[in-house]
């Protein structure tokens, strides 16, 4: 056998001009046959088929992070990608009023701080409804806070995730979300306090819905800029 | 749970996460790019040959799919639909870029080409040997036409016909280009062999020839 595989003979031609289809699948006995004959069509033949098995056995491979950081924002900025609703997003939702009076909100949003600072100065309280009629009689028939409990314990939530993870922000940043937390929070404060005192004022609900908005938007931002 | 009933299990899994994708939810598009991004990212960098290529090739395959994805129907497996469209991703790459030089339809060359043989090597075959490492950098330095065939035959399954719809050539010319890709890759492995492993070489000083 030693001496045969030596010598190129018309088989070892017929093996090459079969070991293709053979290795296909095609029916070719020929190719094994001359393989037990001819220790260099042999040693052809099983290197073939070794190089067949490690291409089925190769390892998959992952790519990096930024992969799906990149396909990911681009999904968002088309659109495709809705953003993720969070417990106060879900709130709001069963809440029609603020979906549907986005614009309203932001006008209250700069009440609040007109509000704050007849307080801080401790005069005579101003009636809104004088100035903002129009406004107050479109949201009295849904002014108020029935789910005021779940709604600050939504807001406990964001509160606690953001004390969290402060340590990982840029500290001037950290310090602007502080102090934007810290001047809601008091704004919370007097508004709550106007409305102990006068249930029936509607539109300090409205003041003190819109400054928990503002909050929990303020700590919603947060949490994203720290996720990313 | 037995191997079919986690087929099952899996691919029920998927559909759902294919319906809330449908509907937009991050966390449906994150699971299933988690799920089939290996795949992907090993077919791109395969066929490239190249990390940031088949990085941004991941990256455009996906989006094209999570684009169309509103419109997958279930007809065929997600799985088959997402890399069927990294196939075609990488093939309309790599036409762009004109790197398509061995076009499958050139002549059956295979009988021509004589099949090397080392004289007095027989017992260094690569049988059982073929290291992945030295085997991934063979495909990577395959003519670009050779390694397309190879790649989506014997590293992800395809089958000829398969290969040739893809491709638009006939079977037999994809049989014959995998036949040498095959061939190649041996010659590279032995010759890397000889190269790493030149001790072996004292036991069998016969000169090396081809017939």
């Amino acid at each position: 056998m030693a001496n045969e595989g030596l010598l190129r003979t018309d088989e070892c031609r017929r093996f090459d001009a079969e070991l293709g289809p053979y290795l296909e699948g095609e029916g070719r006995p020929f190719v094994p046959a001359h393989a037990t004959q001819c220790r260099f069509c042999e040693v052809v033949l099983a290197d073939l088929e070794a190089i067949r098995s490690a291409g089925r056995a190769l390892p998959l491979e992952g790519p990096s992070p930024a992969v799906w950081a990149n396909v990911r924002a681009n999904l968002r900025a088309e659109g495709i990608i809705h953003e993720p609703v969070s417990l106060w997003q879900q709130w709001l939702g069963s809440n029609g009023f603020l979906r549907t009076h986005a614009p309203l909100g932001a006008l209250t949003a700069l009440l609040v701080f007109a509000v704050v600072l007849l307080n801080t100065s401790r005069r005579p309280p101003h009636s809104p409804g004088t100035d903002f009629a129009g406004g107050e009689k479109v949201v009295s028939a849904s002014i108020g806070l029935p789910d005021q409990q779940q709604l600050e314990t939504t807001l406990l939530e964001l509160e606690t995730s953001f004390r969290a993870r402060e340590a990982t922000l840029d500290p001037a940043l950290k310090a602007a979300y502080i102090r934007g937390l810290e001047s809601l929070n008091e704004s919370i404060r007097e508004c709550s306090e106007s409305v102990r005192r006068q249930p029936e004022n509607t539109l300090a609900r409205q003041y003190l819905l819109s400054a928990y908005t503002q909050k929990a938007e303020i700590l919603e931002t947060a949490l994203e800029f720290d996720a990313h | 749970m037995s191997p079919q009933n986690k087929v099952a299990a899996k691919a029920v899994s998927e559909t759902q996460l294919v319906r809330r994708a449908q509907k937009g939810d991050e966390e449906a598009f994150a699971s299933l790019f988690e799920a089939h991004k290996r795949r992907v990212y090993s077919l791109c960098l395969r066929m490239t040959g190249n990390t940031a290529e088949a990085e941004d090739l991941t990256q455009e395959a996906f989006l094209q799919l999570f684009r169309k994805i509103s419109t997958f129907r279930g007809e065929s497996a997600f799985s088959t639909w997402l890399h069927r469209l990294a196939v075609n991703v990488v093939l309309m790459h790599l036409r762009k870029k004109g790197l398509q030089q061995i076009s499958l339809d050139e002549p059956e060359t295979s009988q021509e080409e004589p099949v090397k043989r080392d004289y007095g090597d027989d017992d260094r075959r690569l049988l059982g040997s073929v290291d992945r490492i030295g085997l991934e950098k063979a495909i990577a330095e395959l003519p670009q036409g050779y390694r397309t065939v190879f790649v989506l035959h014997d590293v992800e399954g395809y089958e000829h016909n398969e290969i040739a719809e893809i491709m638009n050539c006939s079977v037999g010319n994809s049989k014959s280009q995998l036949h040498k890709a095959r061939l190649k890759l041996r010659e590279w492995l032995r010759e890397d062999r000889r190269r790493t492993q030149p001790q072996s070489l004292a036991t069998s000083a016969s000169p090396q020839d081809e017939r």
